[in-house]
C-alpha cells in the first residue's frame, strides 16, 4: 500500500454495529494483513529487536481489534500505529527503567566481580546473518540513519515515508498537530540527507 | 520540500519496500500467527484479575529482594521509585493512559454514533 491514506478529510458513514459482522471481520483481517510487514520494520527501526517488534506488533493488533474494530476502517491505519507508536515509547521507558535497576543489582555484587552484563549481551539487532544479506547496503545505512534521529522525527519520518501516511493521519497517529508533525519531518529528512550524503542524492 | 529531498524520500521508501519484501518465511508465520490471534482475542473477553496475578507476583519478590539484599550504600532503597516499579510491571501503555485527552475525544466520537467501539 503506497497510496497515502487520508484519514479524516474521509466521511465515515458507516456507523459501528453492537456486533461486529462477518465483513468487518474480513476487513480488520485485510487490512492487518497490508499493514503487519511494513508495521513490523518500522517497529524493529524503533526498537533494534525483531522479537520485541513482533511482540509490539503483535500487541498493536490486538488492541485496535478489541478497542477500535467497529470504527470506520478508514481510521484503523492511523489509530494502528498511534498505537503501535505507543508501544515504542513504553518499550524505551521501559528498558531504560530495566538498565536502571540493572545497575542497582550490578553495584550491589560484588567489587571483585567483572563480569560485563553489557559486553556478554547478545546483539541488540538479533539478525542472522542470512537476514544481513537480504537488506541492502543503502537500507542498512538510511536505517542506522534513521535510528540516530530525535523519536519523534523518526517516528514522523517512517509514518509519513514508509507508511504513506498524510499529513493529517500522521498528526492522529503521533498524538500531535499538523504543524508539528511537518516540523519533525521536515527536520528529519535534512538530518538524513546530511547524514547520507552523496551515496543518496 | 525540494527535489532533492523528495528524491531521498523516494529512495527511502524504495530502500524500506526492498526491506519489507525480505523478510524471512518465519517472521512472515509470526505475523501471520498473531495476526490469527488478534483477530480470536476479539471472540475471547479477558479476564481482568487474572492479568494483574503475574505483575503481583513479580512485585512482591521484588520488594523482598530489595529489603533482603545489602545495596551499595550510596543508594537509597526505599526512594528507588515507585514509578519505576510500575513501569516495568504494568500491562498497560503508559502512553495511552497520559493521553486522557485523546480518549475523551474518542468517547465524545463514540456518544454521536452508537457508542460500540468493539
Amino acid at each position: 500500500m503506497t497510496a497515502e491514506v487520508s484519514v479524516f478529510a474521509v466521511s465515515c458513514t458507516a456507523k459501528p454495529t453492537g456486533a461486529r459482522t462477518l465483513q468487518k471481520e474480513r476487513q480488520l483481517g485485510q487490512f492487518l494483513a497490508e499493514v503487519e510487514r511494513r508495521a513490523l520494520r518500522i517497529a524493529e527501526i524503533g526498537v533494534r529487536d525483531r522479537d520485541d517488534a513482533l511482540d509490539l506488533v503483535q500487541d498493536a493488533m490486538i488492541k485496535l481489534v478489541r478497542n477500535y474494530g467497529g470504527r470506520c476502517k478508514d481510521e484503523w491505519a492511523p489509530l494502528f500505529y498511534r498505537i503501535l507508536q505507543n508501544g515504542v515509547r513504553d518499550w524505551h521507558r521501559r528498558q531504560a527503567v530495566r538498565n536502571r535497576v540493572m545497575v542497582w543489582f550490578q553495584k550491589a555484587k560484588s567489587d571483585d566481580n567483572d563480569y560485563d552484563v553489557i559486553a556478554a549481551a547478545p546483539d541488540p539487532i538479533g539478525r542472522s546473518p542470512d537476514e544481513e544479506l537480504q537488506n541492502s547496503e543503502a537500507m542498512q545505512d538510511m536505517e542506522t540513519a534513521v535510528q540516530q534521529l530525535p523519536r519523534r522525527q523518526q517516528e514522523a519520518f517512517m509514518l509519513r515515508t514508509f507508511e504513506g501516511l498524510d499529513v493529517a493521519g500522521t498528526a492522529v497517529a503521533m498524538g500531535c498537530s499538523e504543524g508539528s508533525v511537518k516540523t519533525h519531518y521536515s527536520r528529519a529528512i535534512h538530518t538524513l540527507r546530511d547524514k547520507l550524503g552523496e551515496h543518496w542524492q | 520540500m525540494n527535489k532533492t529531498d523528495e528524491q531521498l524520500a523516494q529512495q527511502a521508501k524504495e530502500a524500506f519496500d526492498r526491506s519489507v519484501d525480505g523478510l524471512d518465511a518465519a517472521t512472515l508465520s509470526r505475523l501471520n500467527r498473531g495476526r490469527q490471534a488478534a483477530l480470536g482475542a476479539a471472540e475471547n473477553p479477558r479476564r481482568e484479575w487474572l492479568r494483574w496475578m503475574p505483575a503481583t507476583g513479580v512485585a512482591a519478590a521484588v520488594l523482598v529482594l530489595m529489603f533482603t539484599l545489602d545495596g551499595p550504600g550510596d543508594i537509597d532503597v526505599i526512594s528507588a521509585p515507585a514509578t519505576d516499579l510500575e513501569i516495568l510491571l504494568s500491562e498497560e501503555s503508559i502512553e495511552m493512559l497520559e493521553e486522557l485527552e485523546f480518549y475523551s475525544w474518542l468517547d465524545a466520537e463514540d456518544l454521536e454514533g452508537d457508542g460500540d467501539l468493539g
